[in-house]
């Protein structure tokens, strides 16, 4: 397991008056290697899930195991800087986490600070820039005067030249274009596949996750509503009401077709192009069914 | 409104906006936008499209001189932009940022939203019920006593855009405010700006990469290499492949299944429900 979290819960403001517990209990096993997929509504505590799996937070209770290194509420922590290394965090505003003069500044401060040398930290500045799509001359650029959405890549690019073994990513689609979105979701499920790096996606935007998240976790009012795969999502969309969601139109499409031409024991096609196609390949059999069917009666109709 | 920014190819209202030959760059090699002209009426819904990095945001910041053009001519409901008026036209535009953290100044939202209302000098009955309509439409009556940092991101935007939408400008001006919202929030928002423009008092420009959003405006400015690349309604930009592409958009997903299925020889219009599509295919007739 990359992460698992056993009983874990956690309190804003712990000991005060504003005290505000934002997770309650949670168990939950993300696999080595996975792409997974988190949602929830607002105020679910999707955000500071994220930031217990670095160790940014620490839980109030229970424990949390990343990787070699287990947190224990109310035990002194281990030395939390290799996991900081290993677990890369995009937040969710990207100027939240730059601070350098230039991008190149920017990417190479993390893998500096790893003790990693100068020049590879550069090589690395370079090739995370060109894994986001973004052009090298930006990288003599002052990251704040980039736009809103140049600066969420190269705040993805700078963790990315970390060479985490886990990235965590909180709503990293939410100021891109669409190209832009569908390219990122690419890199990072080729980060995971061909590099067998576990990728933790947080998202509003579930229909463009669900063709390639292995599995989801959706939280409700802080506590855990559902841990499973796609597929398992798909049979029973109503639990994505329950947490106060709409059910993405993919699935919903998805549903509809499978239960009037009766697809409902196969994997769901969760893109449009898919859907498509297995819905006209649907008609054609219907077709020449009905061709072959029409000739043995003689009764053809118009 | 002064008439002489009327804008007769859009239509009978006055136009609200007006860009003459407006340019603008950090620095004079690299113009992030050059030579703009552009005119929107009074009451229009406006999505300002392109791809990231085009410049959406810098457009809308230099409407109300967060940003100072570097040449050309600018009106905003009916003030010439220069020194002495940029005061009027903040007046009547509100703009909501891409992060809601860039605009908070008060300790709990209710001071933060109260104090944009303060100062208009309103009295305190009208406060009060612009504070309970706006935050109950957003649903964010329960965090009224909290501190900013104790909230969400997307609870953070919910916030932002109560402040903004309660001083009641003339002018709105969404920057991806909508980014951080779950689908049906993002509905709820679409709602209420549909609602405000059909009180006709209010212009929207809607900074957006979203293609339900694009589809409930009325004209789509598409940017690119910092020009105004297309000028077009939401069904024209979706029906051009070679303009989404430029613009780094896709069509909605209904827009996509039904190019898929004509492209795999089935001609169905773009549905409006799943049940509608599946049975429309269920009787689908190839000898149509």
């Amino acid at each position: 397991m990359a992460i698992q979290l056993q009983q874990v819960s956690y309190t804003y403001a712990d000991r005060s008056m504003w005290k505000q517990t934002a997770l309650h209990g949670i168990n939950l096993e993300i696999a080595e290697g996975s792409l997974t997929g988190i949602a929830g509504a607002t105020g679910s505590g999707k955000s500071t899930l994220l930031q217990l799996f670095n160790g940014i937070l620490k839980p109030t209770e229970g424990t949390v195991q990343v990787l070699d290194v287990t947190i224990t509420a109310g035990e002194k922590s281990p030395r939390l800087l290799p996991l900081r290394r290993r677990v890369g965090l995009v937040f969710q505003f990207p100027e939240q986490q730059m601070f350098e003069d230039t991008v190149e500044k920017d990417l190479c401060f993390g893998p500096l600070n790893f003790g990693v040398s100068l020049e590879e930290a550069k090589a690395r500045a370079r090739k995370s820039m060109t894994d986001m799509g973004l052009d090298l001359a930006l990288l003599e650029r002052n990251p704040f005067r980039l736009s809103g959405g140049q600066m969420r890549k190269a705040a993805i690019a700078s963790v990315l030249a970390m060479d985490p073994d886990i990235v965590v990513l909180d709503e990293p689609t939410a100021t891109l274009d669409p190209v832009s979105r569908a390219e990122l979701i690419a890199l990072l499920e080729r980060l995971c596949r061909e590099q067998g790096r576990t990728i933790i996606i947080v998202t509003h935007r579930m229909d463009e996750l669900l063709p390639y998240a292995d599995n989801w976790v959706l939280l409700k009012d802080g506590e855990l509503a559902f841990q499973g795969s796609g597929g398992e999502l798909a049979a029973d969309p109503a639990i994505l009401e329950r947490c106060g969601l709409r059910v993405p139109q993919s699935l919903r499409y998805w549903q509809a077709a499978a239960e009037r031409f009766g697809l409902s024991g196969e994997k769901p096609l969760l893109t449009a192009e898919g859907l498509a196609g297995r819905l006209a390949a649907l008609l054609e059999e219907r077709r020449t069914l009905n061709a072959s069917g029409t000739e043995e009666m003689g009764n053809g109709h118009e | 409104m002064n008439q002489a920014y009327n804008d007769r190819t859009a239509g009978e209202k006055p136009a609200v906006i007006a860009l003459e030959g407006v340019s603008f760059g950090y620095d004079p090699e690299h113009p992030i936008l050059h030579d703009i002209n552009v005119s929107i009426p009074q009451g229009q819904w406006v999505s300002i499209v392109g791809p990231n990095g085009c410049g959406k945001s810098t457009l809308v910041k230099l409407l109300n001189a967060l940003l100072p053009k570097s040449a050309g001519h600018i009106s905003v409901c009916g003030h010439t932009l220069q020194e002495e008026t940029v005061q009027s036209i903040r007046q009547c535009i509100g703009m909501v940022f891409q992060n809601p953290d860039n605009q908070f100044i008060g300790q709990t939202v209710e001071e933060d939203i109260l104090f944009g209302l303060e100062g208009q000098c309103l009295s305190y009955e009208e406060m009060k019920e612009r504070l309970e309509f706006y935050t109950g439409k957003l649903g964010i009556g329960h965090l009224l006593s909290k501190h900013p940092g104790e909230l969400s991101g997307g609870q953070k935007q919910r916030v932002a855009i109560a402040s903004i939408l309660a001083m009641k400008p003339g002018i709105v001006i969404f920057d991806e405010a909508s980014s951080m919202l779950d689908e049906g929030s993002r509905d709820e928002l679409m709602g209420i700006l549909r609602d405000m423009q059909a009180a006709g008092s209010y212009t929207i420009l809607l900074i957006t990469h979203d293609a339900d959003e694009i589809l409930a405006s009325d004209r789509v400015l598409a940017l690119h290499g910092g020009s105004i690349a297309a000028d077009v309604s939401p069904a024209e930009l979706f029906r051009d492949a070679e303009l989404l592409e430029k613009c780094h958009l896709r069509e909605p997903y209904t827009w996509q299944l039904a190019r898929e299925l004509e492209s795999r020889g089935i001609t169905v219009d773009v549905p409006a429900s799943e049940k509608e599509l599946i049975d429309t295919l269920w009787q689908y007739n190839y000898s149509k």
